[in-house]
């Protein structure tokens, strides 16, 4: 509606904060009161996210998946990362159905079974969406902790649809994968979400 | 919209049912494909429009291949070796063949006539990439339905039998590697004529002789080649040498190991046989055989 509303220093930020949820707090490091032993953490307000970039970043990540990597071992799932990344940050954007989709399209890259990434990728998509009000409270690290056991889950769906229909057991080493993705997490959110933090109009002397 | 509130009440289908919806629809993709081999259509269209992003994404692979290349030899030098490898490569299938030729026909003398042998045509391709896919040793190819390959196709290299064609697109096509679980191929002893069924290894990178007697002539070193029994592979392609026999009194079966002789793991050009599908349908003459004799 109106894009001057970032721009009007009129209304208080917590207002903003009940009205949607780009306007929401989001937490950084805290930052300690000098003399006490007490902190708080200054929040950002992010601007709103642009489709473009978000569908963007998806394309991008799906690329990174289709690269040739063959069989080297403990390469991540980027694009499952991503997807979880924007089912958190913009849930009404990015659904289900987008996780779908985009599994059906590395379904087809990979040789697999037609479905064995779109389930993976839909559960994991509900995962992230269940998860979504509550993660985002949480420091980097903490939320790290959250994302890895979402993409075990996508793991363990691939392998148990694999096993059934008659896979080789890929190794040990396969799990690995999870733990990648979950330690590329911070980075990931840092990058993705660079563009939001982008101030409207530069100004030395304001601290946001 | 992004300035606007949520929308309070109007919040569309539920997760939980979208989840539903979803997981329905993958795990009904998935028992189709699987049981009913009714998507490769869809499979094939899609493969279509994620064509150029695959070839382009191979793009920087094939980049820093060729400066390598540059870098260890002079490039007209490499140029050459490359067409000579070619050249080599495509004199390998009657080269292979020659060889078992050599050992037949000895034993044909004894025997009966000469059998009649059926030279192939065949399709050079280059291997695109290996798959990602984590439970099965799969190559991508870059040649597909366009230059006359089918799902079956027998695959070699200039050692011997890589593996099958499992999946043909129209410019690519997924070879099944013989070391797959699921992938078997009926061999014969060069040695004694003992014919079997290899299947792709327990272990990475082997294959398995199974049900063979406890008693079997089979002993180490000795080398498989294919028997052309199943009408799919041409006989006297090179498949593997057995590496290990275990005899066990208390297994029904000996227990052979065999390492395959293609390179399987490292190869950048393979041939593409391409077996005619009228070939692959030798039974129907056994079965035509009774019926005659009933009319009469």
């Amino acid at each position: 509606m109106s894009t001057d509303s970032t721009r009007s220093p009129a209304r208080p930020a917590g207002v903003r904060g009940w009205l949607g949820s780009n306007f929401a707090l989001r937490p950084t490091d805290p930052i300690e009161i000098p003399g006490t032993r007490m902190g708080y953490r200054p929040q950002y307000l992010l601007r709103p996210a642009n489709p473009l970039f978000i569908w963007a970043s998806l394309i991008a990540a799906l690329v990174i998946n289709l690269l040739p990597w063959g069989r080297t071992p403990l390469v991540p799932d980027v694009l499952a990362i991503t997807l979880v990344f924007w089912n958190i940050h913009q849930p009404r954007r990015v659904g289900i159905g987008a996780a779908f989709a985009f599994g059906l399209l590395m379904d087809v890259h990979e040789a697999a079974l037609f479905g064995e990434h779109a389930l993976a990728y839909t559960l994991i998509s509900y995962g992230a969406i269940t998860l979504h009000r509550r993660i985002l409270w949480f420091p980097l690290g903490a939320q790290a902790l959250h994302v890895f056991p979402l993409l075990l889950i996508a793991q363990l769906a691939s392998l148990a649809i694999r096993m059934w229909v008659g896979g080789t057991w890929p190794g040990w080493i396969y799990f690995g994968e999870s733990g990648v993705g979950a330690v590329l997490w911070p980075l990931i959110s840092w990058v993705l979400l660079a563009p939001q933090r982008r101030p409207t109009d530069r100004d030395e002397t304001r601290p946001l | 919209m992004d300035y606007g509130p949520p929308p309070l009440f109007n919040q569309g289908v539920s997760a939980r049912a979208r989840l539903a919806f979803f997981s329905f629809l993958a795990i009904a993709l998935i028992i189709i494909d699987s049981r009913v081999r009714m998507l490769e259509t869809v499979r094939v269209g899609l493969g279509v429009v994620l064509y150029p992003m695959q070839r382009a994404l191979l793009v920087p692979s094939r980049v820093a291949d060729t400066v390598a290349d540059y870098f260890t030899s002079v490039t007209t030098l490499t140029r050459e070796n490359e067409q000579l490898k070619r050249r080599q490569f495509e004199a390998s299938q009657s080269l292979q063949q020659a060889r078992e030729l050599a050992v037949e026909n000895e034993r044909l003398r004894k025997l009966l006539g000469a059998r009649e042998r059926l030279g192939n045509a065949a399709v050079l391709a280059d291997v695109l990439y290996e798959s990602r896919d984590r439970f099965a040793r799969k190559l991508v190819i870059n040649v597909g339905i366009n230059d006359g390959v089918r799902a079956g196709s027998p695959v070699i290299d200039d050692g011997g039998v890589v593996g099958q064609i499992t999946r043909a697109f129209n410019e690519t096509s997924e070879v099944t590697l013989l070391t797959d679980k699921d992938q078997s191929i009926p061999v014969q002893i060069l040695r004694n004529g003992l014919r079997g069924v290899a299947f792709g290894g327990a272990e990475p990178g082997t294959l398995d002789l199974r049900f063979m007697a406890p008693n079997a002539d089979v002993v180490d070193g000795d080398v498989a080649t294919t028997s052309g029994i199943d009408g799919v592979y041409p006989s006297g392609l090179m498949v593997a040498t057995v590496s290990r026999v275990e005899r066990a009194a208390k297994d029904q079966f000996a227990r052979i190991v065999m390492s395959p002789v293609a390179g399987i793991e490292s190869n950048k050009h393979l041939l593409v046989l391409l077996v005619e599908p009228a070939k692959l349908a030798a039974p129907a003459a056994a079965v035509a055989a009774p019926r005659k004799g009933a009319r009469k």
